[in-house]
């Protein structure tokens, strides 16, 4: 049954993932270019000087990037389940329902996950080609929040297509701004080191709102 | 009805309303035994597509009791709900899926699955197991949809207003499908349509809604037997008919009278006369069961 509905969610994922994973792989190509490119130029002891003394880490093209990449696949994955009500079918499957929109999330995350790790190791394969281990983990755990800001635009747009009322889809909606708001603040590198923790348990509470969507959908409240 | 026989769903004084407003049925009480093809029949907005939500636990009921297989609706648990075949009114589906990829999706879940009822259906509509249901034509689509329900196996069927949207050619070959596969199975259906000609074919029983209420709650055939039209040629005005209370749905039209009762012919001719009406033209008609659910719900 679990191999059954993880097919249903690929199947309705799949284009989208594959774009996605197209469009990762080119920014962070594109990115290692560039860092190539003025490697070239100057010398790879420029571009450590730059990273050092300018705060420039050469992946800014990537910021946006997963926060684009968790909102389509969220749309993908769950605007067809709420198009013609199609959840009710979802819902009647003899499969306990907590586990099966657990199941649901969580073929979205590992999608995405793979998506962010394959363009984080295309990022983090060539910076240890070049740079220092320290060097190299300041870029990665720069993008870092980025990743997780792509988590928490999929775990809002899944619990906006899911949820039936269009009030509560708009204080969704205006909460995921908000909330994705405070990833992009600070443009220093590193600035959210200290609030990893925090994030990482914020992003895993948010999968609460699909379930709280889902048991609204059961009691009727559908505009 | 056969009140002996087991219930497959048992309703119980439920009460319903659009949000705080308007109440949709109050005191909803009714039971569908096994075996037995149910019709919920009832004009637009008297809450047939409600009750199925209730029961398929999408809407939680205000007030009253609802049971499948003896469990609570509010809970059903996935062994009950694998006895259920669900049909979405607009006959949804995956669309997004190929006719194939459905088939075994579905197979997984369901340890009756019958793969040739399915495969038999879909030879029908000439199509290849690789065609995408969403560019299949709305009637193609509701095939797929039985398909999938006969293929489940499943002890009670609930299918939702599945002529909506269909050509007569298609509502016939989902009736005939339909009908010979509850029979030969002893299934149990519980439908809703607002083709009443159709379910005539199909029903044995029948409910019929009004706005707010069950108006009459039978076996079709005895409903056919004892429920008649009567028309009359008459000078009478017809509130004289309507203020007495005597017959439902009297209606006039030129002349002609014409009303409806459960009351026989005899008894019909003496309530007449009491009103000092003239019964000599007294004929009884004919009726189909799309005539007794005008003449019990009215034409408005």
């Amino acid at each position: 049954m679990e191999k059954a509905l993880i097919f249903k969610e690929w199947v309705k994922t799949r284009m989208v993932f594959f774009i996605s994973l197209a469009l990762a792989v080119c920014v962070a190509l594109y990115a290692v270019l560039m860092m190539k490119r003025l490697i070239e130029l100057k010398g790879v002891d420029h571009l450590w000087l730059i990273m050092l003394l300018k705060d420039n880490s050469f992946i800014d093209i990537i910021k946006y990037v997963p926060l684009v990449i968790g909102l389509a696949l969220g749309v993908a994955q769950m605007a067809p389940e709420m198009a013609q009500k199609r959840l009710k079918l979802t819902l009647h499957l003899p499969y306990p329902q907590g586990k099966l929109v657990g199941l649901m999330l969580l073929t979205g995350l590992v999608e995405l996950l793979v998506i962010f790790v394959i363009q984080a190791l295309i990022i983090g394969i060539y910076d240890a080609s070049v740079l220092p281990s320290e060097l190299v983990w300041r870029v990665m755990l720069t993008t870092l929040p980025w990743y997780f800001a792509g988590f928490t635009a999929y775990l809002f747009v899944t619990s906006i297509c899911l949820e039936g009322t269009w009030a509560r889809r708009v204080i969704l909606a205006l909460l995921g701004i908000a909330v994705l708001m405070i990833f992009f603040l600070q443009p220093a590198l590193e600035a959210y080191n200290g609030m990893m923790l925090i994030i990482l348990i914020t992003t895993l509470l948010l999968t609460i709102l699909s379930f709280g969507s889902i048991a609204r959908f059961k009691e009727g409240r559908q505009d | 009805m056969n009140r002996n026989s087991e219930s497959v769903i048992s309703v119980k004084n439920l009460t319903q309303r659009y949000g705080t407003g308007r109440v949709i049925y109050s005191d909803l009480s009714f039971e569908v035994p096994k075996g037995r093809i149910l019709g919920l029949l009832g004009k637009n907005g008297t809450g047939k597509t409600t009750t199925i939500n209730i029961l398929m636990g999408y809407l939680r009921p205000q007030k009253g009791e609802c049971r499948i297989f003896g469990e609570n609706i509010t809970g059903l648990s996935p062994a009950t709900r694998a006895r259920i075949a669900l049909l979405i009114e607009g006959h949804v589906q995956y669309s997004f899926m190929t006719i194939g990829q459905i088939e075994r999706f579905y197979s997984s879940f369901y340890p009756k699955w019958n793969r040739d009822a399915y495969y038999e259906l879909m030879a029908k509509l000439h199509v290849s197991p690789g065609q995408k249901i969403s560019s299949m034509s709305c009637g193609q689509r509701s095939q797929v949809a039985l398909g999938l329900i006969l293929a489940q196996n499943a002890d009670l069927l609930v299918l939702d207003d599945f002529s909506l949207g269909l050509d007569p050619g298609y509502r016939r070959l989902f009736i005939d499908y339909l009908r010979e596969f509850a029979k030969a199975e002893e299934k149990t259906v519980f439908m809703t349509s607002h083709i009443i000609q159709d379910l005539e074919r199909l029903i044995d029983d029948c409910i019929m809604l009004d706005y707010g209420k069950i108006l009459t709650q039978m076996p079709v055939d005895e409903l056919l037997r004892d429920f008649s039209r009567y028309t009359l040629p008459t000078d009478a005005p017809v509130e004289k008919f309507t203020e007495s209370g005597l017959f439902i749905n009297p209606g006039k039209i030129k002349n002609e009278l014409e009303f409806y009762t459960f009351k026989p012919l005899d008894e019909v001719r003496s309530q007449l006369s009491t009103l000092g009406v003239d019964v000599s033209g007294l004929e009884r008609r004919e009726m189909s069961l799309e005539d007794a659910f005008i003449g019990l719900t009215g034409k408005y």
